[in-house]
């Protein structure tokens, strides 16, 4: 796996980190509004940057689209990889 | 239902290949206070927690668990990573070479399978809430324990961003204790 | 039933204060500390032995 790969695979961890911190303190502050709007906020952006890191490298998770052949099966997987 | 994503919560890296750290931190993967425990507790204590936020927060964490439990694979599997017959023995792990070779398998750092009798799932959600209030204590308590074992820094930077995990879960469970325990004592009749 | 009259709080009862969200780390500082949010971050200083 290239360096820009691992860059981009990182900035997806990041951003997803960010909406589960969020989600996990929503589930005990269901009406703080500002947390709320960062969520959202946080998971608009995730769903932009797993888009484009799936256009360039391959599907993520269930039911994204594949080209041919089936991309699901390439390497490295998770553990594989350096980063 | 759950949905696997093709990627690590965070950056698991070691710098280099440690056979004695691997026969150590596999406690995480199948250990008493470990994140097979961790998972299961909480997504079987769920069913019987009374309010949505409850649901919920163990629902969530229980599924966070499952990431770290990716994590702490990842690392054994790397520091095993190359290791020959010789090293694997001359580190103590002959006895799991003979029944796994340099496979994952749930056992604590003895050897120890892991097991249900590591989780209670009481029906009590104030008594299922404090256990899960302790069993964050003693993960945070064992990355401690394996951080001062290790002098990998790469090594000890994922452990450290678990440890931390283990406290922000605590706060949240704290929290959902507080919600549970006011909501029972809305349905108490005098 | 005194104590509850006094402080709010009843014996025999654990209590975690509820957070309050104010500030947060950026998306990367986050994920490297371990929680984006500062008044969480509990970094673990090795005792000497």
């Amino acid at each position: 796996m290239n360096r820009d790969q691992v860059a981009a695979l990182k900035e997806l961890m990041a951003q997803e980190f960010t909406a589960l911190e969020f989600h996990l303190y929503l589930d005990t502050h269901p009406t703080d509004q500002r947390a709320l709007m960062e969520y959202n906020e946080a998971c608009r952006q995730l769903m932009v940057l797993k888009q484009r890191y799936q256009q360039c490298f391959g599907p993520l998770t269930f039911c994204e689209t594949s080209g041919y052949p089936w991309q699901w099966i390439e390497e490295p997987w998770p553990w594989q990889i350096s980063y | 239902m759950w949905i696997y994503e093709k990627k690590l919560q965070y950056p698991a890296k070691v710098g280099r290949a440690n056979l004695r750290m691997a026969k150590y931190l596999i406690t995480q993967y199948g250990g008493p206070d470990g994140e097979l425990a961790a998972s299961m507790r909480y997504l079987t204590q769920r069913y019987t927690m009374p309010t949505g936020q409850a649901k919920a927060i163990l629902t969530d964490i229980g599924t966070e668990e499952l990431a770290h439990l990716e994590i702490i694979a990842t690392l054994v599997y790397k520091l095993m990573d190359r290791a020959t017959v010789g090293e694997i023995e001359a580190a103590g792990l002959g006895a799991y070479y003979a029944d796994h070779d340099k496979a994952l398998y749930l056992v604590n750092g003895e050897g120890v399978p892991w097991t249900a009798a590591y989780i209670q799932s009481k029906g009590d959600p104030v008594a299922d809430l404090h256990e899960d209030m302790a069993a964050e204590e003693k993960a945070r308590a064992t990355y401690e324990w394996l951080i001062n074992l290790s002098d990998d820094p790469d090594l000890n930077d994922t452990l450290k961003f678990l440890r931390q995990r283990e406290i922000v879960h605590f706060q949240r469970f704290g929290e959902a204790l507080q919600i549970v325990q006011e909501y029972m004592d809305s349905k108490r009749i005098y | 039933m005194m104590y509850e009259m006094n402080s709010g709080l009843q014996l025999a009862r654990a209590y975690v204060p509820s957070q309050v969200f104010t500030q947060r780390f950026s998306a990367m500082e986050g994920l490297s500390k371990g929680t984006i949010f500062p008044e969480l971050y509990m970094p673990y200083r090795p005792r000497r032995y």
